[in-house]
């Protein structure tokens, strides 16, 4: 009885027929192509500006996948130390903080991977999914590798299959999330799925979440967001540092160390603010102020639209962003009234699930969070134009355009539709539009 | 002899105490803490407890307050709630004790809340008409009605006077209802329980009865409900009830204001009220219209986006919601 239920437990689901030597092949190969697009991925982001912040040095080296930072989890998990990995930006941060583990997002950028998912999803698939389940395939990304549990929330489709297949190789998590935010019912059932995530972390790591420790965590994160939101606000002005240096600033908080993270990134803005008095811009101040929205962009392969905006003639430069892998990872602090271990809860269930601007969700006003936040960032960091950035397969996105366009068009803001995968193939016809894109721009500037 | 000592010292420490803890907020405010408000409030709610204390000397003075809280609430809304009452002042304290115990609080369920809301005006009413109701239980007999009437200002019932309920501090410096040594203690309402009761039973016990129910129902209740009885106070009520018709909703020049596209709805606004007012999550942006808002301002504190709420004098704004985890706040 007991065997053939080990058995059953063995068998894989989803996970298709592959040899060992195949998956080291096919991962000693795609490692060797990754590293090398990072490395040029970096040595463009260096080239485009003069005045180039040197502590971005910083966020260069955490950013290697197979760096400094990989070792240094493994080190950390060798002493005992757990790795939770959380796939959606859902995922509360300060609960895995407070049970002394280490939190990294697993969503992978890798195009090569992708293919791989072919074998077991559609195309039609969205390519996250699907280069994600390829990256576990070969287990190529290390922090996917490292985690022993997997947090899956259930947000769009794809996350929510995502969650199923990989569960193959690890530790589910599942975190049903409502789909309308703006209910009691709705809040209370979200405050039920954190209560069990944490029985369940504490379970894993054996450490009991208290409420102090919480309360250093809630603070941790707290001082992470005011960095990155001072690094925000250097943004308001003339362009201070290039847009894809601070989505790589805010891409390496999925995997940093937050404290360091913090650390560095007010070291960052200190740099930066010293720019600012001597007026080193990293381009002349009437390029185009560009805004991305839509499908996460995830490095390090998935860099090509800010690398095309930022490196086309005439130039943009992308002054914000509403992506789950940018700027919405750290934009909504966690608000504690009081530092009782409910309000805490309370704190974080609403900090995850009201202040999101995910477009699963769904409400009569048609998303309207979503929408305010849009048009505040226009007028606040006077963007003069928007890129509504989709890839093939990410259907909420895409089914949200025609609202965006509307509202933006009241406003008079171009606001360009660009449909892409997850493929290096269509680089240059992406090259043209987003040129065209920025020509008109210069041209209502100059106008 | 020994009782006169132990309240005067009583009286020294109470009125010591307040002024520690006043040097102490200013301390902690030039500290520059992120959640100052709160303790500017808290100073300025000492200050009008002992400004009461001081400056009125018997019940009738304090009358004269009521006309300046029902004229002040037209510009300034229920700033006189938020800020000055001393009731609220009493609730607050226990809402810190509580916190010092790490007990958590509870809200009344949002239904109950607006009704109690309308359930105000009731109670209030219902106070005006006491004097009446007694009068046809029974009838004092060199008494007619005219005169009753007459005696609503002034006389054995002055139904006004419940007005001035939560203004009573605990020891008042006129003839209250307990006396221990030359020191007369009070609590909000206990003289007005006592009045109406005497006139049913008039050995005293069951205004005694009445009175300490009433004690112990409103510290229990405020260390469970923050500012609890700010949802049934009449005074409140009548304070609120001219920013409830349609045509006066202009009157109150002090008012909250929101921007709708910095809101993200978070919903820590609505969390941290103490009232538990919801308008201003509900509210898609503009002037804030609730006469259940005390204005405490600390929606306003807590707010993480700048300038997303608003307190606004006509169209001066005041003070805003800042991003409170600027780099100029303290660590």
């Amino acid at each position: 009885m007991k065997e053939k239920q080990q058995e059953k437990q063995q068998e894989k689901k989803y996970a298709p027929e592959i040899s060992q030597k195949e998956i080291d092949e096919l991962r000693e190969s795609i490692k060797a192509a990754s590293q090398k697009v990072m490395a040029d991925n970096i040595a463009r982001m260096k080239k485009t500006s003069k005045h180039r912040a040197e502590t971005m040095q910083y966020f260069d080296e955490v950013a290697d996948f197979f760096g400094k930072r990989e070792k240094e989890i493994r080190t950390a998990k060798e002493a005992g130390k757990k790795v939770i990995g959380y796939t959606c930006l859902f995922a509360p941060t300060e609960l895995i903080l407070a049970a002394d583990a280490i939190p990294v997002r697993v969503n992978s950028g890798w195009y090569d991977t992708s293919k791989l998912g072919d074998r077991v999803v559609p195309v039609e698939v969205c390519p996250v999914v699907r280069s994600t389940i390829g990256a576990k395939m070969i287990g190529l990304s290390p922090y996917l590798e490292m985690s022993d549990a997997l947090i899956s929330v259930l947000t769009c489709d794809g996350m929510t299959k995502m969650g199923e297949i990989l569960s193959d190789y690890k530790k589910i998590w599942s975190m049903p999330l409502p789909r309308v935010k703006d209910s009691a019912q709705s809040l209370r059932f979200w405050r039920e799925e954190i209560m069990t995530l944490k029985d369940q972390i504490e379970a894993l790591t054996g450490n009991k979440i208290t409420a102090k420790k919480l309360k250093a965590a809630i603070e941790k994160t707290q001082k992470a967001t005011k960095a990155f939101r001072r690094l925000q606000d250097l943004r308001k002005g003339n362009p201070v540092i290039m847009g894809r240096d601070a989505m790589l600033v805010n891409q390496t908080y999925m995997w940093d160390d937050i404290t360091r993270w913090t650390e560095k990134t007010e070291k960052l803005c200190d740099e930066l603010e010293k720019n600012v008095q001597e007026k080193k811009w990293v381009c002349p101040p009437d390029t185009p102020r560009v805004m991305v929205t839509g499908t996460p962009m995830i490095w390090p392969d998935n860099w090509k639209l800010p690398s095309l905006v930022e490196e086309a003639t005439p130039q943009g430069v992308l002054i914000a962003d509403e992506l789950c892998s940018g700027e919405r990872l750290l934009y909504d602090p966690v608000g504690v009234d009081e530092w009782s271990m409910d309000d805490m809860f309370n704190a974080i269930g609403e900090r995850y699930l009201m202040a999101s601007t995910c477009p699963c969700f769904t409400s009569a006003d048609g998303n309207e969070d979503r929408i305010n936040w849009l048009l505040n960032k226009v007028k606040e960091w006077n963007i003069q134009g928007v890129i509504y950035y989709v890839v093939r397969g990410c259907m909420l996105y895409a089914m949200e355009y025609t609202r965006v366009k509307k509202v933006l068009d009241r406003i008079n803001m171009p606001v360009y539709y660009l449909d892409t995968e997850y493929t290096r193939e269509d680089v240059g016809q992406m090259k043209t539009r987003v040129e065209a894109f920025l020509e008109m721009l210069t041209a209502r500037i100059d106008f | 002899m020994m009782i006169e000592i132990l309240a005067e010292i009583l009286k020294i420490t109470v009125l010591a105490g307040i002024a520690i803890a006043g040097i102490l907020v200013i301390l902690i405010w030039k500290k520059g803490l992120a959640t100052k408000v709160t303790y500017l409030r808290f100073v300025v709610q000492a200050a009008s407890f002992i400004a009461i204390f001081y400056i009125f000397t018997n019940p009738i003075q304090l009358l004269y307050v009521i006309g300046v809280i029902f004229l002040i609430p037209l510009v300034l809304g229920r700033l006189f709630c938020g800020w000055l009452c001393p009731f609220a002042f009493y609730m607050d304290l226990i809402t810190v004790v509580r916190k010092l115990f790490k007990i958590r609080h509870r809200n009344l369920p949002e239904k109950l809340n607006k009704f109690l809301h309308n359930f105000r005006y009731v109670l209030f009413l219902f106070f005006l008409i006491i004097p009446f109701i007694l009068y046809a239980i029974d009838p004092p007999p060199t008494l007619d009605f005219g005169i009753v009437l007459a005696l609503i200002l002034a006389g054995p019932f002055k139904p006004l006077s419940v007005l001035i309920g939560p203004i009573i501090t605990l020891i008042v410096p006129w003839k209250g209802p307990l006396e221990i040594g030359g020191l007369y203690f009070s609590y909000p309402y206990i003289q007005e329980i006592l009045d109406y009761s005497s006139a049913i039973d008039l050995s005293g016990t069951i205004g005694l009865v009445l009175a300490v129910a009433f004690v112990v129902l409103t510290v229990a209740g405020s260390f469970l409900i923050r500012r609890v009885w700010c949802r049934f106070c009449p005074t409140g009520s009548s304070i609120a009830v001219v920013n409830r018709f349609r045509g006066f909703k202009w009157a109150p020049v002090l008012h909250l204001d929101k921007d709708e596209e910095k809101c993200t709805k978070c919903g820590i606004c609505k969390r941290v009220c103490p009232v538990q007012v919801t308008e201003i999550y509900e509210q898609k942006g503009g002037k804030i219209t609730t006469s259940m808002c005390t204005l405490c301002l600390r929606c306003v504190e807590m707010c993480p986006y700048e300038g997303c709420l608003k307190l606004n004098m006509g169209k001066k704004t005041i003070f805003k919601s800042r991003n409170w985890l600027k780099p100029t706040e303290s660590e």
